[in-house]
């Protein structure tokens, strides 16, 4: 059946839920069966989520759910188990490793066997503790954050209706190894988020609007709420007077969310690693060569404490740390694991990431930032545009990583008149080849922090954070 | 794969949990149960890159008193009471909503094709003869393309709801499916396609995916100029089509949506709203449809229902609470459960959506070749980048593709690199529509699968060539 271990409130995080000696006994069955490496990791996730609806407490769900995955290399290849059901672990090692070879078997002789990369094997403790911890935040507290919302967003007769949403966890994750890494680490994140829908006649339209970091209520309070909800309220009336956007190649330029979403899609995830090893990546073969502009300096750091793709230890037990993956237009680092580190003879950089215990990890992004250039603000960035586009806020991305293209979508945007912001339109998306635009890009301003957290999806979804200053393209397809 | 008695063990612990709920003084309690058990392989760089396998379930308690509810989930039924008192804490809190009451038990339709046993039987070493399979077709078909993504993957689980007013149902399910992207990249020009497939029944041909992924890698490598910016028919193969619309369409026709004006189709029903040979049917009942059964996730009997009868609205989606929250609420005279509530599994209490959703024509369809020559000049669009940003709300997109290729004269000429496609879906579908002659399932960015065939809309698109 399912589950069949429940951790205590009181030990949560501060108690261990793999039974040690079982699960080191799984792991030398392994070695012993011809596992090269075999590791187990489980995650515990305390979650809370609720909504209201026109103000009124729509749903509220409380829920512990627990993963736990095994995988095993044996003759260069990955056998993976994941359940729900701790208990049956140590009977799946066999089948797991058979499973393993069976893969092994298939490859051809031009094929290179999996292996990882050396790191240091550490046995620790970690909690990056919240000023105020998730699980001390008792409902009401949450209904009246998102009521905060609310109450702004909805103050016009055009505004039909508003939503309003809240999700917070307590992450914990314990990971053993065949190679004696024993590591449990825990954190928090929270995130709180709103749509507002206006309409005037049969035109409709609607805003969202998010907030969140890792950390616990002190995310949420940190946000000016009631503003939030006063600017998407604005921001939706404003929609429905806007024009459709105009279509062609122009100068476009984003705000923070955009600028983090344009850097997450078109450089970040064809900077994967095993993507790249899969032969979906254009920047293959591109390290150390320019790929962008000058002005261009991009991090992907899990280590940025208030991100909402922060975490303390990656999913394969390596420590975190900052990835420089373009300094000064030359692409310098790929987002690694342990697997294409040592595929590409390259340093282990914390980049496995998984969903939850019941997924293994992949190479993944964290808080992606475009570093600050030079620019004072943004009349400076758009004095010389004849015609183009002003871009705000995301409404999502997809990237094509092979081929190099990607699109992002804008939630609203201005034209841009001989130096000057003039009329709203709406429904701008940006599309573009990665290797072409970002050596087009001309214009940042010199202040870059993370814009509003996001997910992103690979097979897996995995909080993120993204961002970084006003940002200019010399010339992008919009429409 | 999955043992034989897992409904029967996930019914003994639903009703465990019910008993506690009446230990606990709740009137009206629904237990919600799966389990599901799986074994997929990765393709990556045209080999098999790692097979895995597991299951994971759990169990959701809903409870309603006074018309207020709360929900909680748990994996361990040991748990269940202090489940069961989060839920309660919850429901004290919530608004009450007068006339909410769980669904009573009413007799059901017995829906078929929900399982097949030649999945059942599958083991891995069966999955990974199905994956040299799809990479030995790929080689076979064009020396050029590599696998550089994807997989195939088997799954079989098992669902339960029991009820305080008698609802005691269960069943097993079965799925098969296959993703497959190829990409061929030679002389400086890589082109590709990602095709999928699943069915609840074994899939007779895994290669028919695989065939159309090399032939969309193949046929979009001949290059030619757009025509700059311009307004003109697209034809959108029922793979192009498919995601778009589950972004827009199943949104619109939610009674809640539509009562708030949250829907293009607000203050529209039996209104002309797509050109009036088109249909849209919601077929809780198909046949091993991948979101049919004979009840819907709050244990409702499932029901076929027109939504858009001959261009007209005539139809929306409710669940349980929707319809009585709306009506409470004011905002419409009388609402009642369409059997249409459905979740992504034991963590989430019901929410109201689509199940098999098919667009069908009255008027005349066409082959594909056909619907080229129809249309005269414009281009075929067969997949789109960004279909997740279209905005549900307005029907309005702005979406980028690669796999697009320009008619002029009634015939292919050719493909583009890249385009900017947009324009607003119900728009479009009340303008002059053809519909091609076979229709596919996809799933789908929202609840329910898609039953779409290839859509030729001659007004209010856009393509803005790179």
């Amino acid at each position: 059946m399912v589950v069949a271990t429940r951790q205590s409130d009181s030990m949560f995080s501060s108690g261990r839920l793999l039974d040690e000696d079982k699960i080191n006994k799984a792991l030398n069955n392994a070695s012993e069966l011809g596992a090269e490496y075999a590791e187990i990791r489980l995650v515990s996730q305390t979650t809370n989520t609720a909504s209201l609806k026109d103000g009124k407490l729509e749903r509220a769900i409380p829920g512990q759910e627990i993963g736990v995955t095994m995988r095993i290399l044996a003759d260069g290849a990955w056998g993976v188990h994941s359940t729900s059901d701790i208990s049956s672990i140590p009977e799946q090692v066999g089948p797991t490793l058979r499973l393993a070879k069976a893969v092994a078997a298939r490859r051809s002789s031009s094929q290179l066997p999996v292996g990882l990369a050396e790191v240091p094997i550490i046995e620790d403790v970690t909690h990056w503790r919240s000023v105020k911890d998730v699980r001390d935040t008792d409902l009401d507290t949450r209904i009246e954050m998102m009521l905060a919302i609310d109450n702004e967003a909805k103050d016009h007769e055009n505004i039909v209706s508003t939503s309003t949403g809240w999700s917070d966890e307590h992450i914990h994750t314990e990971l053993m190894t065949t190679e004696g890494m024993n590591r449990v680490w825990s954190f928090q994140r929270s995130l709180i988020n709103g749509m507002v829908t206006a309409r005037e006649g049969s035109d409709v339209v609607s805003y969202r609007m998010r907030h969140g970091g890792e950390g616990g209520l002190e995310v949420i309070e940190s946000c000016d709420l009631g503003e939030m909800g006063r600017n998407a309220r604005v921001s939706a009336l404003r929609l429905l007077k806007a024009e459709r956007a105009p279509s062609g190649k122009m100068p476009l330029v984003a705000d923070r969310d955009l600028t983090g979403v344009y850097i997450h899609e078109a450089l970040g995830h064809p900077c994967e690693a095993d993507l790249v090893a899969a032969g979906d990546s254009c920047l293959e073969g591109r390290l150390g060569q320019t790929i962008g502009s000058e002005i261009c300096t991009v991090v992907d750091d899990p280590t940025m404490r208030g991100g909402y793709g922060c975490y303390p230890v990656d999913d394969e037990g390596v420590n975190t740390r900052p990835k420089n993956l373009i300094v000064n237009g030359v692409l310098t680092e790929y987002l690694n694991h342990r697997e294409t580190a040592h595929r590409y003879d390259l340093d282990p950089n914390g980049g496995a990431r998984a969903q939850d215990g019941l997924h293994h990890p992949l190479v993944r992004m964290s808080n992606t930032v475009i570093q600050g250039g030079t620019h004072k603000d943004l009349d400076e960035l758009i004095e010389d545009i004849e015609f183009g586009v002003y871009a705000c806020g995301s409404r999502g991305g997809q990237v094509d990583t092979g081929r190099g293209s990607f699109q992002f979508a804008a939630q609203e945007a201005w034209i841009i008149e001989n130096g000057s912001l003039s009329r709203p339109v709406k429904d701008v998306s940006v599309s573009g080849m990665t290797l072409e635009i970002l050596k087009n890009v001309d214009g940042l301003t010199r202040d870059a922090y993370l814009g509003s957290p996001g997910f992103c999806g690979k097979g897996q979804t995995v909080p993120v954070g993204d961002g970084g200053p006003l940002m200019r393209i010399r010339e992008a397809l919009v429409g | 794969m999955i043992p034989d008695d897992a409904v029967e063990r996930l019914m003994d612990s639903a009703l465990e949990i019910g008993k506690a709920c009446d230990s606990e003084g709740i009137s009206q309690w629904e237990i919600f149960a799966s389990q599901g058990y799986g074994h997929s392989l990765d393709i990556e760089a045209g080999k098999i890159s790692m097979a895995s396998g597991g299951g994971e379930g759990g169990f959701g308690i809903r409870i309603v008193e006074d018309g207020r509810y709360g929900y909680a989930h748990l994996v361990d039924p040991s748990s269940a009471s202090h489940a069961i008192g989060q839920a309660i804490s919850i429901a004290r809190k919530s608004p009450s909503i007068e006339g909410f009451e769980l669904p009573g038990n009413h007799s059901a339709t017995s829906v078929g094709g929900m399982k097949d046993k030649a999945i059942l039987d599958m083991g891995p070493e069966d999955l990974l003869a199905q994956g040299d399979q799809v990479l030995t077709r790929v080689s076979e078909l064009d020396s050029r393309a590599v696998a550089v993504g994807g997989g195939v993957g088997v799954g079989a689980g098992a669902g339960a709801i029991v009820t305080s007013s008698g609802i005691e149902d269960g069943g097993i399910y079965t799925s098969h499916g296959i993703g497959i992207h190829v990409s061929i990249d030679e002389d400086d020009q890589l082109t590709s396609s990602y095709e999928g497939e699943s069915s609840r029944t074994l899939l007779k041909d895994l290669t028919a995916c695989v065939d159309k992924a090399v032939h969309w890698s193949q046929i979009t490598r001949q290059k030619v100029s757009g025509k700059g910016t311009q307004d003109c028919p697209v034809l959108m193969t029922s793979d192009g089509f498919s995601p778009l619309f589950s972004v827009v369409v199943p949104s619109a026709i939610k009674g809640e949506r539509l009562a708030r004006g949250e829907s293009f189709w607000s203050g529209k029903m039996n209104e002309l709203v797509i050109a009036d040979h088109l249909s849209l049917v919601d077929d809780g009942l198909m046949e091993g449809g991948m979101s049919s059964g004979s009840r819907d996730d709050e244990g409702v009997p499932s029901r076929t229902q027109t939504i858009v009868d001959s261009g007209r609205l005539t139809g929306e989606l409710w669940s349980t609470r929707d319809a009585a929250k709306l009506v409470s609420e004011g905002k419409v005279d009388s609402a009642f459960t369409t059997g249409s509530a459905s979740r992504g599994g034991h963590t989430a209490p019901p929410i109201c959506g689509c199940s098999d959703l098919i667009l069908s024509s009255s008027a005349k369809t066409h082959s594909r070749d056909r619907l080229v020559e129809e249309m005269e000049e414009g281009y075929v669009v067969h997949s789109v980048m960004g279909a997740h940003t279209a905005n549900p709300t307005s029907g309005d997109f702005s979406v980028t593709t690669s796999t697009i290729l320009r008619v002029e004269g009634g015939e292919i000429i050719g493909a583009l690199s890249q385009a900017g496609f947009s324009g607003n879906m119900a728009k479009a579908l009340s303008g002059r529509v053809v519909l091609g002659d076979s229709s596919i399932r996809k799933g789908s960015y929202s609840t329910g699968s898609m039953h779409v065939p290839d859509v030729l809309m001659m007004d209010g698109l856009r393509i803005n060539p790179a």
